[in-house]
């Protein structure tokens, strides 16, 4: 299988748990993720998808287990850098999409400074060309170039979101974790990011590891799935087989609950 | 070894799938057993039986989308042969990228994105330049009659026969050496349906290796080089 495939993943998970004092937050969960893939991980609240991904990203520190991630073609274990390099890493290398976007915004600070900030950390200086692709970034999201010197706070839940997202991509980072990216938006912005998503990822081939809950945006833009429960990985494989044919009793529950996912 | 001239495009082999129900006592469903076939470039091979017998499940079980319980489908992936059902998830990925795929008569995509970009994007998948694919994509939206004043639109608005030919111009306009058909042509007027009748056979005869289900018996007829017929194959499981 040589063709069209990059024979190195991009971030190799091993044996990853976290534990909350006695209760389990996410339990021995191993995977490779390979650049143009998009893996979803899927589960109700309170399976560990959540504590999963915040491990992932770096922001929580696992029990055990290690996160490697390839960087300078080599494997670099993302809990035993220096705190500088990782904090490095995470502005330049990877984004990271919260749910709610005041957690990845800079709230005090305008749409057009939120986006060229990200530039200025992978070192672009030059004032124009940062405000350049700053307005071109919110035209992709679709905001209004009017708005660029507003600030987060003067927009709507839907347009903070879209603007967090333009903020991480800006920089095209090579990994984007997202967590519950579309949750809480209506029908039609949600299927506004969707596509934007969608052709980031053909078009750049960034990879990401998306949390939701929602199995038909899991469908329409992951490649691969994990289903979570009770912090165990029950089932796992391609997408479509995994919500077409589920053969563990969790997932068949799961598929079987959704209107036409 | 095997041997690329001579080998088929698609080499099933004993086949057999029972869906377990968790969730209903634990009750098996037995839907095929020990079903085995090959398919070569320029054939269409068309799946027959009645309601039940299993010709959907079949072909989704060539598309990896769903897991047989027991065989194998050797799928020749350029110069390589794959099972698909072993493959691993990115593998099959890239077959299904670049080697094989699958049309329902449903189209199923994200709300909101265009006609027209909805056509092209199987081809930017595989890195055709974007005025090429556009092009391509105007030419196959206008040889199935879809007016041009839709192709900017989303297509969530269209009627079924619309919709259905959006499926199709997408996978056709750049087809891949093995396509699987599932009633493409289920809501189409006469007059489409014989394009896509025409399109399907010149897709056949210009190399590519097909496995249909049609319920229309002169679309099936005018399209098939081949039956396999489920109901005979199916053993008691």
């Amino acid at each position: 299988m040589s063709h069209d495939l990059q024979t190195e993943p991009l971030l190799e998970v091993k044996n990853l748990s976290r534990h909350y004092g006695a209760r389990i937050g996410c339990e021995d969960i191993s995977f490779s993720l390979w650049p143009g893939e998009v893996l979803g991980i899927v589960g109700e609240s309170g399976s560990g998808k959540s504590t999963l991904l915040r491990c992932l990203a770096g922001i929580d520190m696992p029990t055990a287990g290690d996160v490697l991630f390839r960087h300078d073609n080599a494997f670099v274990n993302i809990f035993t850098l220096p705190e500088s390099t990782r904090r490095h890493l995470m502005r330049t290398a990877w984004g990271i999409v919260h749910q709610n976007p005041r957690d990845g915004l800079r709230m005090d600070v305008s749409a057009g400074g939120n986006i060229g900030e990200r530039l200025m950390d992978r070192g672009d200086r030059h004032y124009g060309s940062i405000r350049d692709h700053a307005l071109n970034w919110l035209q992709r999201v679709e905001i209004g170039s009017t708005r660029i010197d507003d600030q987060p706070r003067q927009f709507s839940g839907g347009m903070q979101q879209r603007l967090q997202i333009a903020r991480v991509l800006v920089s095209e980072p090579r990994l984007v974790f997202m967590d519950e990216p579309t949750g809480g938006l209506d029908v039609s912005v949600q299927a506004r990011l969707l596509d934007l998503l969608r052709v980031l990822v053909r078009d750049l081939g960034i990879a990401a590891v998306i949390v939701t809950h929602d199995l038909a945006v899991a469908r329409l833009l992951t490649d691969r799935l994990m289903v979570m429960k009770d912090g165990h990985v029950v089932e796992q494989g391609l997408t479509d087989q995994v919500l077409d044919d589920p053969h563990h009793a969790y997932t068949q529950l799961l598929a079987s609950a959704v209107l036409a996912a | 070894m095997t041997n690329i001239a001579t080998d088929p495009m698609i080499r099933a082999e004993q086949i057999s799938k029972s869906f377990v129900l968790h969730n209903q006592g634990g009750i098996t469903l037995p839907v095929m057993n020990n079903i085995s076939f090959s398919v070569a470039k320029g054939e269409c091979l068309v799946l027959s039986g009645p309601s039940g017998a299993g010709k959907s499940t079949l072909l989704r079980i060539l598309y990896a989308n769903y897991k047989p319980t027991t065989g194998h489908v050797f799928v020749r992936h350029h110069d390589e042969v794959v099972d698909i059902v072993h493959a691993r998830a990115r593998e099959v990925l890239a077959l299904r990228r670049q080697t094989i795929s699958y049309v329902s008569q449903f189209l199923r995509v994200i709300p909101r994105v265009s006609t027209l970009d909805i056509v092209k994007d199987p081809m930017l998948r595989r890195h055709v330049p974007e005025a090429e694919a556009e092009s391509r994509a105007k030419s196959m939206l206008e040889r199935l009659n879809l007016p041009e004043r839709l192709w900017l639109l989303p297509p969530s608005t269209f009627s079924g026969g619309e919709q259905q030919r959006v499926n199709i111009a997408r996978s056709f306009v750049d087809p891949t050496p093995i396509m699987l058909l599932d009633e493409p042509t289920a809501s189409l007027d006469a007059g489409n349906r014989h394009i896509v009748m025409d399109l399907i056979t010149a897709t056949r005869k210009a190399g590519a290796a097909i496995v249909g289900i049609f319920h229309d018996e002169v679309v099936r007829d005018a399209v098939a080089t081949r039956y396999l017929d489920l109901s005979t194959l199916k053993s008691a499981a």
